[in-house]
């Protein structure tokens, strides 16, 4: 291995020769990388932004062309906003690249000003895996069986909904979801991270939840919640009505997206070598298993692919965005 | 179940689990000991690593971490007055002044044993809830954390005796500084004069090694001379005098792990309680005659806390297994490692993975025993940095402590609010007022409003929820008492007059 990319260095050099006059960005890409790469998380070590980079990182590096550690750093200051901006600003070389969350992103935007970052001219490398879709869901011991339950119940008196605090992105989901499902709520908010906001529902603080389902998943199996309606265009819940049955197709946009991307302006062939390496590391039986012992789905997303999602997710949120205005 | 227990131990007992264990032991003793750096810290370098052992062996190294933590953590609030980690804040408070008092060797012995018997304690009672952890969880919601947060408040306060009007005014400081930052429950942000970083709050380890730390060796360079000022028992004290301290005080030991057990399982609730709250109801038991001697160097003090962080420890993964809510900063990452070995935290872990997890508390137990041991030995080399003159101590403890408080996240915000507190502890250092009360206060203050506000939500508005739940019943019942205990006492002893009461608490 280590001879053959010496041998591929020693013929790039002899291609180069000629091409000297080449801008600086087409040699580069020949030999990139040649040095380790920093994957920025923005957030605290131990949630799931975190968790997916350090799973995923170990895994791209086999399909880099050539053997360097891409080693993830967590720059959790300011709700993520610093760890994005100094993605932003760093070189767009390919040696920087980070992990976004969308729609966590948009809200801190929305209550901290734009920063000094803009969302639409980042890089995109590709995603870490589908985006997690929503679920509506109640204790087990809750006297609420059906959906229709639900409805029934929020024709009487607004219905709780545990949730974390509105810089959330559960907090997003739950508001959306609930205008969409023509729910009348009062939120308790303030619960601490995804897993809290559920055992909320189980415990009784609130009559119900709206989570991503791979976290209700765990609960459900564990026989302490059941799913009364699910987000998604097909749901997975067997017996569970979805967005279609519900009418409400736009409830599947509602998701948590984990982005990769670069600095603005990387050159197209980093751009590629990166994104090819991410989606064979998603594909490689180590993510996959990871992946199915986790319940999430790992399929890769092409950059113009990725362009295209948060430019859809840009467009869903703004629509809905009125709704989150927090004081 | 004893099959499951035996699975733990057999899976354990091998040799590269043995020396993952050995190895996270002595890395958390390393990260604990220096002010900042802590088991969070650790688990999150040793994360990529973990990626390519086995799960056991991912485990065995965690525990390892976990358990060694504590006791690196004593040794530096005992014989610096700088908490190597936020629980081990307790300790400093009757630590430091045994270590002045040339006693540091017989405090870390104390504390060492401490640490493995409480270690002990929380693992037999996990044990022996873990079937039915799952319920105890569930049992806490935000009225009941409300009034958890409040008996906290009360006992720690009544602590701080004859300066009880000063214990107040720090407390209230501590809780006016824990509101900066984020409102969780409404959103958006308070206090914060448009400073990025304090979106996030005051983070609790700056300050913690301002107060402790930083303000200390302000202190001592004012003062000159060295920690100790009794040379000659520095040369003395061994560890088994220590060792023979803890088993002297049999009921401390008890109620501190147990204190931490049951602290520890209450999800979202840190080690900072559990050693405080230990502390706090050691010297609330205390004779009267001897309460006047804690805060200058009563054993008991040091031996309080050290056997709830320990004990917590334990417990504090069942909330973390059961739920996936972590505990603290610490949990947090472990349940990274977790989720990176393809084991989701929830209520299917306490089903699915049962010789795991019992493997890993064996782990944890093992560790901090070790820990103890290894502490155990270094008593008599450590127990000499107290001799060490402040002209060469001062310096080299504030470089440790604002390094250690710059690398907690690569922020040098830290270091200026570790600068701040410094001079704030220093000040509450010289004009006598209580710094246990805004430890306290800064740990509960943001969750006991959160969670006040979450209660109000539930309930809308109805105040009868607090009286309507047993467990709020009782917690309320427990601050009652505190409050009425010192007013009872104080009109009884006004009744006997002139004779000496010596009724405990």
């Amino acid at each position: 291995m280590n001879r053959f990319t010496r041998r591929d260095i020693v013929m790039s050099a002899g291609l180069a020769a000629p091409a000297l006059i080449l801008p600086r960005a087409a040699r580069s890409a020949a030999a990139f990388p040649t040095k380790n790469i920093q994957f920025v998380i923005p957030y605290a070590p131990g949630g799931g932004f975190d968790v997916y980079p350090r799973v995923v990182a170990p895994v791209m590096e086999k399909y880099l062309p050539n053997k360097v550690n891409i080693v993830p750093i967590n720059i959790a200051a300011g709700a993520g906003s610093r760890g994005v901006t100094q993605l932003y600003r760093s070189k767009p070389d390919g040696y920087t690249i980070g992990i976004i969350n969308i729609p966590g992103m948009f809200i801190l935007q929305q209550q901290q000003g734009a920063g000094a970052y803009d969302l639409s001219k980042f890089s995109w490398i590709g995603t870490m895996g589908e985006g997690e879709r929503y679920v509506i869901s109640v204790g087990s011991n809750s006297p609420l069986k059906t959906y229709a339950d639900l409805k029934a119940l929020s024709a009487k008196r607004p219905v709780k909904l545990s949730v974390t605090g509105p810089e959330g992105t559960a907090y997003a989901a739950t508001m959306i979801g609930a205008q969409l499902l023509g729910l009348k709520t009062q939120l308790i908010t303030g619960y601490k991270g995804s897993a809290d906001y559920v055992v909320a529902a189980i415990r009784g603080d609130s009559d119900a939840v709206i989570a991503a389902i791979p976290t209700t998943l765990r609960f459900i199996r564990g026989g302490t919640i059941r799913a009364l309606a699910s987000f998604e265009t097909h749901s997975s819940f067997p017996g569970v009505p979805d967005a279609t049955a519900l009418g409400q197709p736009e409830l599947d946009n509602i998701s948590v997206e984990r982005l990769i991307a670069a600095p603005p302006g990387l050159p197209a062939d980093i751009q590629n070598t990166l994104s090819t390496a991410l989606a064979k590391a998603l594909a490689d039986p180590i993510v996959v298993k990871w992946a199915k012992d986790n319940d999430l789905i790992m399929k890769s997303h092409t950059p113009q692919e990725t362009a295209r999602l948060i430019a859809d997710q840009r467009a869903f949120f703004d629509k809905w965005k009125k709704y989150l205005v927090t004081g | 179940m004893l099959q499951m227990w035996l699975g733990g131990i057999e899976g354990l007992l091998q040799v590269r689990e043995l020396a993952f264990l050995g190895l996270g032991m002595f890395i958390g003793l390393f990260f604990g000991a220096i002010p900042g750096l802590g088991g969070a810290a650790a688990l999150a370098l040793l994360m990529p690593l973990t990626y390519g052992l086995e799960p056991f062996s991912a485990l065995a190294l965690s525990g390892g971490v976990m358990g060694g933590v504590p006791m690196g953590g004593s040794i530096t609030a005992i014989l610096l007055n700088t908490p190597g980690s936020a629980p081990n804040a307790a300790t400093a408070i009757d630590g430091y002044p045994l270590a002045q008092q040339g006693k540091a060797g017989m405090a870390i012995g104390a504390a060492a044993s401490a640490n493995a018997i409480g270690g002990i304690i929380g693992t037999v009672s996990v044990l022996a809830i873990l079937p039915i952890a799952k319920d105890i969880v569930l049992l806490f919601g935000p009225p009941e954390f409300f009034l958890l947060a409040m008996l906290g408040l009360v006992i720690v306060s009544t602590t701080s005796r004859g300066k009880l009007l000063r214990g107040l005014i720090t407390g209230a400081f501590g809780l006016m500084v824990a509101f900066i930052g984020y409102n969780d429950v409404s959103g958006g942000e308070r206090f914060t004069y448009g400073i990025e970083y304090l979106w996030d709050g005051v983070h609790l380890v700056p300050a913690l090694i301002g107060l402790f730390a930083v303000a200390e060796m302000i202190n001592l360079y004012v003062k000159g001379g060295s920690v100790s000022n009794n040379p000659a028992s520095v040369k003395i004290t061994s560890m088994t005098s220590g060792l023979l301290e803890t088993f002297r005080h049999w009921p401390t030991v008890i109620r501190g792990s147990l204190i931490g057990t049951v602290v520890g399982a209450v999800p979202g609730v840190g080690g900072v309680v559990a050693s405080f709250l230990s502390y706090s109801m050691t010297v609330q038991a205390a004779k009267e005659s001897e309460k006047d001697s804690f805060g200058k160097g009563n054993i008991k003090g040091v031996i309080a806390p050290e056997a709830a962080i320990n004990a917590k420890d334990c417990s504090a993964l069942i909330p973390t297994l059961a739920f996936g809510i972590p505990g603290g900063v610490e949990m947090a990452v472990f349940m990274g490692i977790l989720i990176v070995h393809g084991m989701q935290p929830g209520p299917l872990m306490l089903v699915d993975h049962q010789v795991e997890i019992y493997g890993l508390i064996w782990a944890l137990t093992a560790s901090c025993v070790l820990a103890s041991f290894v502490g155990l030995l270094l008593v008599r080399p450590l127990a000499r940095v107290t001799l060490l003159d402040s002209q060469i101590l001062v310096p080299l403890v504030l470089c440790v402590a604002f390094a250690g408080s710059y690398a907690i996240d690569m922020t040098i915000e830290n270091v200026v609010i570790t600068a701040i507190f410094g001079v704030i502890g220093y000040l509450m250092i010289r004009f006598d007022y209580p710094r246990l009360t805004i430890v306290i206060a800064l740990v509960l203050g943001a969750s006991a409003e959160r969670n006040f506000h979450q209660t109000m939500l539930m309930s809308d508005g109805q105040w009868a929820i607090y009286i309507v739940r047993p467990i709020c019943l009782l917690l309320l019942a427990g601050i009652v008492i505190l409050l009425a205990l010192p007013i009872a006492r104080g009109v009884s002893q006004q009744i006997a007059g002139a004779k000496p009461s010596a009724q405990g608490g």
